[in-house]
């Protein structure tokens, strides 16, 4: 079996939710099939700049080939078409300036997808929302299995990716909030579709005495790893924690790894130590009480993945479904929506409170039984070959014609943001995979 | 904050979030939204609670502007009013003609009614002052109550943070401590003076005093004789509790990896 992974940015230090999620698959799936991935010449999600050269390389035994980006993102234009499409009535047209001017735009990566379509059994692409998703699910929808990585963001509820989610051979949901989503937006339900996820390459051992050692850190704390954003819920979770801190005052630490892009308090009890090596990332992960994870739209946290293979629970914002959801599957972390609610379950969650160790556990088998390597290889490894299978796609599916010129322009469409509202919210509750009734049928 | 009862392995989280809402509620009691929350907070802070917000010559102003204003107080009027002028021609005039008046209207329920509303007038004004008195004293009274309570509030949460971390300091100090049968003598009861002691024993504890009581006399010349050396005393054997729950601690982590 020969495949083409396609993703927007591409590279060992690239580490995207959506990238670091395309590279393991690649790395993963590189031992059962003939594994080529295309993508860009960017390093850069936000201007998508041409850093890298362009041509064949080889990542971590994978051949990558990447292809220049046409044009920069202009953030100002970018942003005027982002409120146009999000907050108003809008056209086709409207919402197709929009994807061309979020990138990265490079028809030439698209050019040599289509001409050489017939060396490859299916092309797996990844993040529907970019121009390479949209262009190549359209063109090439008989071999296309998307790994949509959508979150409950405006994006998902513009009119033109309806029939790129609904004409894919196959969807690879990273979990059942994101399904729900996707189906309730594009009525795609006869489109095969798995809940895989990704995995992570958690290492067997960790020192977390050396952790502590190396960035002195002698008390017990909390962490947040990720990009600290306001987007990503960092603003709230100063806020709380800095009440929880006044109100406790030998309650937990907290400590921050990740890029700020805002500003970090000074606060003697939040250590923002940057960006880490992996080495440093698990040590710290096996050091905390718990992982806290503030953000309000994740498709997958694999961070929160990564701290359930350690057997710490997570703390999770509650507003998000899938963080919600996976905290309610897999009995391995709790959730907040208030201070309040915040600062009681941070205590419930301290390594001496009478939560931890269980619900440590819950993640650790959570995460074995979901997002051990050998179950999402498997999982992808039975799509493909199902779809190998199956002779043909149906043509109803296939065939789904796009609209003309007069059409395209037609400000007809509502505000995406009003067709998101309209999509039922909350966690999805598989009830036969919850811990207690796991045991109940044991 | 109480703990969880966890009886089994299996753990229900919405459960648990519910446990956790209820025991919110219980301490707060109405469960408010965060917005609204912050909305009373906000009003409560602006309008009654902000020491600097309530002015200590507010009273004062109010008299001055109620002396500067040009509007009109109050009216007198008595049963002569409606015929009064300032010329005596005029006022005689009215006075012979009122029993005409009267033949088309009765004026004296009105000169009446208009001299109790002046009366009420009078009373009202007196009594505004006063009103506007005891609402001052009692917006500076809640102001001093809304302190108090917040200080008594953080006071309260500070005691039971505190307690908090004692319980379970003192959990997991029980789990690091293992009592040993052999390495210390338990502590003996006091088992009704001296009625069941030997001879042997008072004899033994006789010289011991005397022991003392020489060292003493001794040792009062020569400086630090007969005392335990700095460092190897009783602070060394006191227990640390912080220390030994975070040994707890590192030592679960590093079994686990």
């Amino acid at each position: 079996m020969k495949l083409a992974i396609v993703v927007q940015r591409y590279g060992a230090d690239i580490n995207g939710g959506a990238e670091l999620h395309a590279r393991y698959i690649a790395e993963r799936l590189a031992r059962h099939a003939q594994v080529e991935v295309m993508t860009t010449c960017a390093r850069d999600y936000i201007t998508w700049r041409n850093d890298l050269p362009p041509g064949l390389e080889t990542v971590n035994g994978v051949a990558v080939r990447r292809f220049p980006v046409n044009r920069e993102r202009n953030p100002d234009v970018f942003g005027r078409r982002s409120r146009r499409v999000f907050e108003h009535t809008h056209s086709m047209a409207d919402e197709l300036a929009w994807l061309a001017s979020e990138g990265p735009t490079s028809p030439a990566m698209i050019r040599h997808l289509v001409r050489s379509s017939a060396e490859f059994d299916f092309v797996i692409l990844f993040s529907y929302r970019y121009y390479h998703a949209w262009h190549v699910a359209r063109r090439l929808s008989n071999k296309s299995v998307l790994v949509p990585t959508a979150e409950r963001d405006p994006a998902i509820g513009l009119a033109i990716f309806g029939p790129a989610l609904r004409t894919v051979r196959a969807i690879m949901y990273n979990s059942p909030e994101e399904r729900g989503m996707i189906q309730a937006v594009s009525g795609n339900t006869d489109v095969p579709g798995v809940v895989v996820g990704v995995g992570s390459e958690v290492p067997a051992r960790t020192d977390p005495a050396r952790f502590r050692r190396k960035f002195g850190l002698r008390r017990p704390f909390a962490i947040y790893i990720g990009r600290i954003d306001e987007n990503k819920g960092c603003g709230d979770l100063f806020a709380y924690f800095r009440r929880y801190a006044a109100t406790f005052p030998r309650g937990l630490d907290l400590v921050l790894i990740g890029n700020a892009v805002m500003p970090v308090p000074d606060h003697p009890r939040i250590h923002h130590l940057g960006f880490v090596s992996d080495a440093d990332k698990f040590d710290a992960l096996a050091a905390a009480d718990l992982l806290i994870m503030p953000s309000y739209y994740e498709s997958l946290s694999m961070v929160a993945l990564e701290a359930w293979a350690l057997g710490r629970p997570v703390l999770a914002n509650g507003r998000c479904d899938v963080l919600k959801g996976q905290c309610i599957r897999s009995g391995g972390g709790l959730y907040y929506e208030r201070y309040e609610e915040f600062a009681e379950t941070l205590y419930s969650l301290e390594s001496n409170g009478p939560l931890h160790a269980r619900l440590g556990r819950n993640g650790r088998e959570y995460f074995m039984r979901q997002y051990a390597w050998p179950v999402i290889e498997r999982k992808y490894l039975d799509m493909l070959q199902r779809l190998q299978r199956e002779s043909k796609p149906r043509t109803a599916r296939s065939a789904e014609p796009f609209p003309g010129w007069l059409s395209r322009r037609k400000r007809n469409l509502p505000p995406a943001r009003e067709v998101v509202a309209r999509i039922p919210s909350g966690p999805v509750l598989d009830l036969a995979e919850t811990p207690r009734n796991r045991n109940r049928i044991a | 904050m109480s703990d969880f009862s966890v009886r089994s392995d299996s753990v229900d989280v919405e459960q648990i979030m519910r446990q956790i809402r209820a025991r919110i509620r219980e301490k707060r009691g109405v469960d408010y939204t965060e917005e609204e929350i912050r909305e009373l907070a906000n009003v409560k802070l602006e309008k009654f609670l902000d020491p600097k917000g309530v002015r200590s010559d507010l009273l004062e102003q109010y008299r001055r502007k109620r002396d500067e204003s040009t509007g009109p107080r109050n009216y007198a009027f008595e049963d002569t009013t409606l015929y009064a002028s300032s010329r005596p021609f005029l006022r005689f005039l009215r006075k012979l003609l009122n029993p005409i008046l009267k033949l088309f209207f009765n004026p004296n329920p009105l000169i009446e009614a208009l001299h109790i509303q002046s009366r009420l007038n009078d009373s009202y004004n007196q009594a505004e002052s006063l009103y506007y008195e005891l609402i001052h004293n009692l917006v500076l009274e809640t102001t001093r109550l809304g302190i108090e309570v917040k200080n008594l509030r953080m006071r309260v949460e500070s005691m039971s943070s505190r307690l908090d971390f004692d319980e379970r300091r003192a959990r997991a100090l029980e789990g690091v401590v293992q009592y040993r049968p052999g390495a210390v003598a338990p502590l003996q009861p006091p088992t009704g003076g001296g009625t069941q002691s030997t001879d042997a024993d008072q004899a033994e504890r006789r010289s011991r005093r005397r022991r003392r009581r020489g060292r003493r006399r001794s040792g009062s010349g020569g400086a630090g004789e007969g005392r335990a050396p700095q460092g190897q005393g009783g602070s060394a054997a006191q227990p640390q509790p912080e220390r030994a729950s975070e040994d707890s601690d590192a030592g679960g982590d590093s079994g686990e990896s």
